[in-house]
């Protein structure tokens, strides 16, 4: 998930071999110790640079030593000062995102929390991880379907200066859309993602008030309709690889729905078998994936997941596969993070 | 300007642009900060000075040749001035050549400039930039534009290699350089181009060495990225890409830039794919075109990008100018950076949004992929967002075109049609508009809808007004081929004439020829064909239809009155000579045609023939008790043995026909049909037998594999019962017959000899009781025989069926087999001998345990034990027998096993269809509803999805789910998924619209089904007794109760056999006539009537009855 305040930051992630987590300050930066790196030992502690600069949370400061002519001074600097994060993706941010791709939510909140404590007091600072990490927060409660939870936080998100933000106003949005769509509001869901749709700008968006859109037309068993919705994602936002999986399965749903002896020509099961392969081959490390082997008929199944153990052990790609690209895997990083 | 023109991105060009004004600052407010011409500084308003504005001026508003003449002006007036000023003049004048594109000028003024001045402007415009490095670098362009390109190139090096050259302006050497040398290449071979791509490669390296940090270095990575992609090098062009992306500093600009190299990149991979040979790397190359332009940012993003932009920049020039109301030189320019900024980017903004088919351009750029990838219900989607949301594209007839081929590849034919007459509507004068409108009939004529395919011709005819005239040609010829495809061959034959009269000279002449005269072919006229066959014999002596011509010649004879049968003969024995070599596929489907010419030659001899052997049998007869009568036998026999060599030779030719028609179906059906008749007849089984078994194993799956296997089947079980053992019989009883008749003649000559002892005639009597049972025993042994073969012969049927089962009993997605097992298990049920329950079967029948040994040991479960489909099909297989020897508990307990053993996935719908009903109809909901969604989920086009709906239907009836009981039965009604389980579907559908009160639309159902005859049954009596339900929820006075009770008293007194139904509508009625009607009498007589009915008085409603009838 990305948003337009994020973008200081996705780019100075491009280099982030190169860059430190840092806290600007007026005048002058300090480079931080990353409190979510932990080294090996049993229980794992955190890494600790004695060079760089120690965060207090309690006390809401960070800390730092300086040696000046053989005598060590310990320099404090208020949180509140930071003017601006430089800091790439948070590990357990990462974790989390992966957690709710692989239908985890119940990880995802625990490594997410993580991250948006640490960064709360850092949550309307350029380049902070906060927002981002409350986005995936509202994913991992979405995938949870805990609906009070989900409203509770979303209450509670609405009222920070970030949800002010367009995208993240939209984000709220969207979420409150699929609280609705579970309730079985699919004609009104519908009508509002559409609404939606001509108004929101990024792809991701875009690609999710699809899913959403899909989601309830496929409810109202209005397959076709659920189709194109669906496969818009694949076929516009081919780069969304998060949410492609859903998309792909939706699309699968919707085909086997539209499928009946009439229309046996058009082998609507095999294109429905079609899709189930792509996101077993294509994105085996997901909830999707768990859905579509259940879904696809055993033989094809086996053959979905020897194709994607060869895949994943550098075979080229099987004929009409177009999503799977690992060896773009590392552009993608730099995409993704733009 | 050196950016290439090829491109038509115009915001593109305005990018470029802003470089090249970015360096070249002339605005107003610059001159506030400009020290005054000489002369003017001590008069505010010095002419000169107003003339310099006026020239400034002119120049902002792009009038260049305004401008120049002001400037030339200042210049000839300007004569004692600082030698700055005269350069300052120089240079403007300079800039208005460039921008008028007057090359020579510019070049000419230019080189004055650089020559004159070596110090340049000095600090007159800049304090840091004296201009000569701008002058050089336009010079340069100058000299590009009249493709002088050494004198170009040697410049750029003389400042590439300056070290007193300003960076910026070094790397803008190495790009100009670099396009230089591609420009110079541009009218080269590919090779040369090739080349200079590669230079100019190495020259933008080098300008990008240290880093992409300045604009400079960007624009020069952003040209090396174009050159990447030119070469092929993907991966290193998406890679620089994506570095100069991710330091992109998010302006505008460089947005749209980034962003039209994405679009150039894609471009790039489409050409090479559509260029490649290797199918491989055709794939490879679409994939990544399509990443390229799904990558691409669309209008809304790239224009709220703009906007962000925009609103950024004018925050920041509100923050300058509040902060500095009277700004100082340094300041001002920063103002007016931002100031001519927002304007950069308004202008883009305004370009961009000019630019209406942006989007549709991406989407029919990623369609084109995807029909090229296969992937055709993508393109079918990425199409439709054209006619969603840019109708007014550009390209829109390109993308109607691919649209429908995407539809045409998905099998929606009839969505394309309505494309095809859409667009005819919508684009009447389009160039496309007449390849559609072929489009649009050739449909209907590919699925040999011949009709509609006239009808759609017949419709462009009418309403396209600028067809083509080569297609309104081929329509013409078309609607005549359809005419002749539906067999109608007087029209055909007359559009045909009159296409020819039309378009005499036209390229399918040929055809045409020989249309015609199969039309006069096919109406029997058969002196026509010949003159007409003969004309195109004449006209095409080798042409591609002369096979068949020579073929149909041959019918000719054969049909012409009387018969040349040798002639037919001759030309089909020479037809097969000279084709036999032959190997194209329409001549080797003619070649049984040929063949069962032949054969219905030969037939007609022995037709002829029967009619002598009648004729003969005749004189025989007539003389019988003459001397002649050996002499009409010999006649009659010769006339026979003559039939039969006809007959087998006619046999002959009908096989051969037979077994070389793989590529005919028709010709094979035809064949088949003969031989049926013929073979058989013969006793010729074994025949039969092989020549089935050839046709059966070309392939098993094709459609009338089960038919050919089930007359192997028979013919094997025929073979049996030779005709020898007729013979042997015969020859028994004409053994025994002689010495029956002598043994019973003498019997009689016994007892009426007078004197003979009763024991003699015993004697003699018991001789012949002897006789007698010696014959029945050879006869019986003659049947045993008999037996033993037709057993055999049975048991090698049953193998047969045992194997062609076996072969495919593995795989669960061969939905035959369960009908061969059926089949299978029809026939071992037909051996079992049925005894009355209770009864022990005759030692030694065959009894049903047997037949399940059997069928296991036929299926071949034993050396199947692994696999878990085949062990299904094993307990289907029983349950089938058990069903045919008439023992449901036998079926049951063996679907239960499939049910306790087999989750959904392993069964395919036949199994899972009828064991899930079976599964309900004993109470086991949840196992039959796991069943039942598994066939809605994945086998929705079998011919069993019905069981699916109609059983979770049922499941959600009886579990009072009505909304989703009946969601469910209008899906499969909307659908047409509707077979054998349409009554059910559409009875549950009607209770549950009855359920949810929708009385109108339950009544409408209810009275369809029982109105319907083909339906006549229980359900007739269940809707009777629903419309009855129906009425009486609905009723509200006397006359609406009375319909209740009309609808209940047809049911129970037509229904009586359904019992369930008669007794719930008795007891109805007679509530009714209780409770609300008021006649208490006659509720009970009704009463009284139901409980006399034996099948009826222990129903429920029975039961509950009686205690009613008590309290009235």
């Amino acid at each position: 998930m990305r948003s337009l305040r994020l973008l200081p930051a996705f780019a100075l992630l491009a280099a982030a071999a190169a860059s430190a987590q840092t806290f600007v300050f007026k005048g002058e930066r300090w480079e931080v110790n990353d409190p979510f790196k932990l080294d090996s030992s049993v229980p794992p502690k955190p890494v600790i640079d004695s060079k760089k600069g120690v965060i207090n949370a309690i006390k809401g400061t960070v800390d730092r030593v300086s040696n000046s002519g053989g005598i060590e001074v310990t320099l404090t600097r208020k949180l509140s000062e930071v003017t601006e994060v430089v800091w790439p993706v948070p590990s357990r941010l990462a974790e989390a995102q992966a957690n709710v791709s692989r239908g985890e939510p119940a990880k995802a909140l625990d490594n997410v929390e993580a991250v948006l404590k640490f960064f709360e007091p850092l949550k309307n600072v350029p380049g902070s991880w906060w927002i981002k990490a409350s986005l995936v927060k509202l994913d991992a409660l979405d995938r949870l379907e805990n609906d009070a939870a989900t409203v509770n936080y979303l209450n509670a998100f609405e009222k920070e200066e970030a949800a002010k933000l367009p995208e993240v106003a939209t984000q709220i949005q969207l979420t409150r859309l699929m609280l609705r769509a579970r309730k079985g509001d699919h004609d009104e869901v519908v009508k509002e993602a559409n609404s939606l749709l001509a108004k929101v700008d990024t792809a991701e968006l875009q690609a999710r008030l699809h899913i959403v859109k899909g989601n309830s037309l496929l409810a109202t068993k209005k397959y076709e309709a659920a189709m194109t919705a669906y496969l818009r994602v694949p076929v516009f936002f081919g780069s969304e690889t998060e949410l492609i999986p859903k998309a792909l399965l939706g699309a699968a749903r919707s085909f086997r729905g539209m499928d009946s002896p009439a229309l046996r020509d058009q082998k609507l099961e095999t294109v429905s078998n079609r899709y189930l392969y792509d996101i077993i081959v294509s994105f085996p490390v997901s909830k999707e994936a768990e859905e579509a082997k259940k879904m696809l008929p055993m033989e094809e199944r086996a053959k979905a997941e020897a194709d994607q153990k060869k895949i994943a052990g550098g075979g080229p790609l099987p004929e009409g596969v177009i999503m799977a690209k690992p060896k773009l895997a590392d552009e993608e990083k730099v995409e993704g993070n733009k | 300007m050196l950016t290439p023109e090829s491109r038509t991105y115009q915001a593109a060009k305005a990018a470029l642009l802003a470089v090249l004004i970015a360096v070249t600052p002339l605005t107003g407010v610059l001159l506030a900060q400009t020290p005054p011409l000489p002369g003017a500084k001590k008069q505010a308003e010095d002419p000169m000075s107003i003339l310099y504005k006026a020239a400034v001026k002119s120049f902002e508003e792009k009038k260049y040749r305004e401008a120049l003449e002001q400037f030339e002006e200042l210049d000839a007036k300007a004569v004692d001035v600082e030698l700055k000023l005269k350069a300052v003049l120089s240079y403007q004048k300079s800039l208005c050549h460039f921008f008028i594109k007057d090359w020579p000028r510019a070049e000419s003024e230019l080189t004055a400039f650089l020559e004159k001045y070596p110090k340049g402007t000095e600090d007159f415009l800049s304090d840091t930039d004296n201009r000569r490095g701008v002058a050089d670098l336009l010079l340069i362009e100058a000299l590009s534009k009249q493709s002088r390109w050494e004198l170009a190139l040697a410049r750029l090096e003389k400042i590439r290699s300056s070290a007193l050259a300003r960076p910026e302006e070094r790397v803008n050497a190495f790009a100009l350089s670099a396009q230089v040398i591609v420009d110079r290449a541009k009218s080269g071979t590919d090779d040369v181009k090739r080349a200079a791509y590669a230079q100019a490669i190495t020259l933008l390296k080098q300008a990008t060495a240290d880093g992409i940090n300045t604009p400079e270095k960007r624009d020069a990575a952003y040209k090396l990225v174009e050159m990447y992609t030119k070469l092929g090098l993907t991966k290193e062009a998406t890679q620089l890409k994506n570095e100069v992306d991710a330091r992109s500093s998010g302006s505008p600009v460089e947005v749209v830039r980034s962003n039209f190299q994405r679009l150039e990149i894609g471009d790039a991979r489409f050409s090479a794919a559509e260029s490649a040979a290797d199918e491989a790397f055709r794939g490879d190359f679409y994939r990544q075109a399509l990443a390229n332009y799904q990558g691409t940012l669309r209008r809304a993003n790239l224009s709220s990008s703009f906007g962000r932009a925009i609103e950024a920049k004018q925050a920041e020039f509100a923050t300058l100018t509040k902060n500095f109301p009277k700004p100082n030189p340094e300041q001002a320019a920063n103002i007016e950076k931002v100031t001519q900024e927002i304007t950069q980017f308004k202008k883009i903004q305004d370009e961009f949004n000019a630019n209406k088919d942006y989007d549709a351009f991406i989407s029919y750029r990623i369609g084109l992929c995807l029909l090229e990838l296969k992937r055709n219900w993508e393109a079918h989607v990425a199409f439709l967002d054209i006619f969603e949301n840019s109708p007014g594209f550009s390209r829109i007839s390109g993308a109607y075109y691919y649209h429908i081929l995407a539809l045409r590849r998905i099998g929606r034919n009839n969505d394309a049609q309505a494309k095809c007459k859409e667009f005819i509507a919508k684009f009447p004068q389009d160039d496309q508009v007449s390849s559609i409108a072929l489009i649009l009939g050739d449909i209907s004529q590919e699925r040999e809808e011949y009709p509609e395919a006239i009808a759609h011709y017949k419709w462009v005819q009418a309403n396209v007004k600028n067809l083509a005239p080569e297609i309104a040609e081929e329509i013409e010829f078309r609607i005549a081929a359809c005419l002749f495809s539906q067999v109608d061959w007087a029209p055909a034959q007359k559009a045909f004439e009159a296409f020819l009269a039309k378009y005499e000279r036209t390229p399918v002449r040929q055809q045409v020829l020989y249309m015609s005269a199969l039309c006069s072919f096919f109406q029997g006229k058969y002196k026509e064909t010949k003159t007409d066959f003969d004309k195109y014999e004449q006209e095409f002596p080798k042409g591609q239809f002369i096979a068949d011509v020579r073929y149909r010649q041959a019918i000719v004879k054969f049909g012409t009155t009387p018969r040349d049968i040798p002639g037919t003969l001759k030309l089909c024995e020479d037809w097969l000579k000279d084709n036999a070599k032959n190997n194209l596929d329409e001549v080797i489907a003619q070649v049984p045609e040929v063949h069962t010419l032949i054969g219905d030659a030969y037939i007609a001899v022995a037709d002829e023939l029967d009619k002598k052997v009648k004729a003969a049998d005749i004189d025989v007869r007539l003389n019988a008790r003459t001397g002649d009568k050996a002499k009409f036998v010999e006649i009659k026999t010769k006339i026979e043995q003559e039939k039969e060599a006809v007959t087998s030779k006619a046999i002959d030719a009908y096989e051969a026909a037979a077994k070389s028609a793989r590529t005919n179906p028709q010709a094979l059906e035809f064949v088949l049909g003969e031989l049926r008749k013929l073979l058989p007849g013969r006793g010729e089984h074994k025949r039969m037998r092989d020549l089935f078994k050839e046709i059966f194993d070309w392939d098993h799956n094709d459609p009338k594999a089960m038919t050919y296997l089930y007359e192997v089947i028979r013919s094997t079980e025929r073979m049996g019962d030779m005709p020898e053992f007729v013979g042997e019989a015969e020859t028994v009883r004409k053994k025994f017959s002689d010495q029956l008749a002598a043994g019973r003649k003498a019997v009689d000559q016994l007892e009426r000899k007078p004197g003979i002892t009763q024991a003699e005639i015993d004697v003699a009597k018991a001789s012949v009781r002897k006789l007698s049972a010696e014959l029945e025993a050879e006869l019986a042994k003659v049947e045993a025989k008999r037996q033993t073969s037709i057993a055999d012969q049975k048991t090698r049927a049953l193998k047969i069926l045992s194997d062609a089962v076996a072969e495919s009993i593995n795989d669960r997605k061969q939905e035959g087999t369960e009908k061969l097992i059926v089949f299978l298990a029809e026939k071992l049920a037909r051996k079992v001998k049925r005894v009355k329950p209770g009864v022990a079967p005759e030692p030694g029948a065959y009894t049903s345990a047997d037949a399940e040994k059997e069928l296991v040991k036929l299926l071949r479960l034993e050396a199947n034990r692994n696999s878990l489909v085949a062990q299904a099909r094993g307990f289907f297989a029983l349950g089938q027998l058990a069903v045919f020897t008439r023992e449901p508990e036998k079926t049951t307990a063996n679907f239960a096993k499939i049910a306790a053993n087999y989750k959904a996935e392993e069964l395919n719908p036949t199994i899972l269809a009828i064991v899930g009903d079976s599964l309900l109809a004993k109470g086991d909901r949840q196992k039959a509803a796991d069943y039942f969604r598994y066939i809605l989920e994945h086998s929705r086009s079998s011919e069993y999805a019905d069981y699916g709906f109609a059983g979770l239907a049922e499941i959600a009836f009886a579990d009072k789910k009505y909304a989703e009981a009946l969601s469910l039965c209008n899906e499969a009604v909307d659908n047409n998924i509707l077979m054998a389980k349409e009554l059910d579907i559409r009875f549950i559908q009607a209770c549950a619209l009855a359920e949810r009160s929708q009385y109108k639309e339950a009544h409408d159902a209810f009275t369809m089904i029982a109105g319907t005859k083909e339906w006549r049954g229980e359900k007739t009596a269940a809707s009777l007794y629903w419309l009855g339900q129906v009425a009486e929820r609905q009723a509200t006075d006397e006359k609406g109760y009375s319909e209740a009770i009309a609808y209940y008293r047809r049911c129970y007194l037509t229904w009586k056999k359904y019992e369930v139904w008669a007794a719930k509508s008795y007891f109805g009625a007679a509530k009714l006539f209780s409770t609300k009607l008021n006649q208490k009498d006659a509720a009970k007589l009704i009463l009284q009537e139901m409980l006399e009915k034996d099948r009826i008085k222990d129903t429920r409603e029975g039961v509950e009855a009686k205690a009613y009838l008590l309290g009235l």
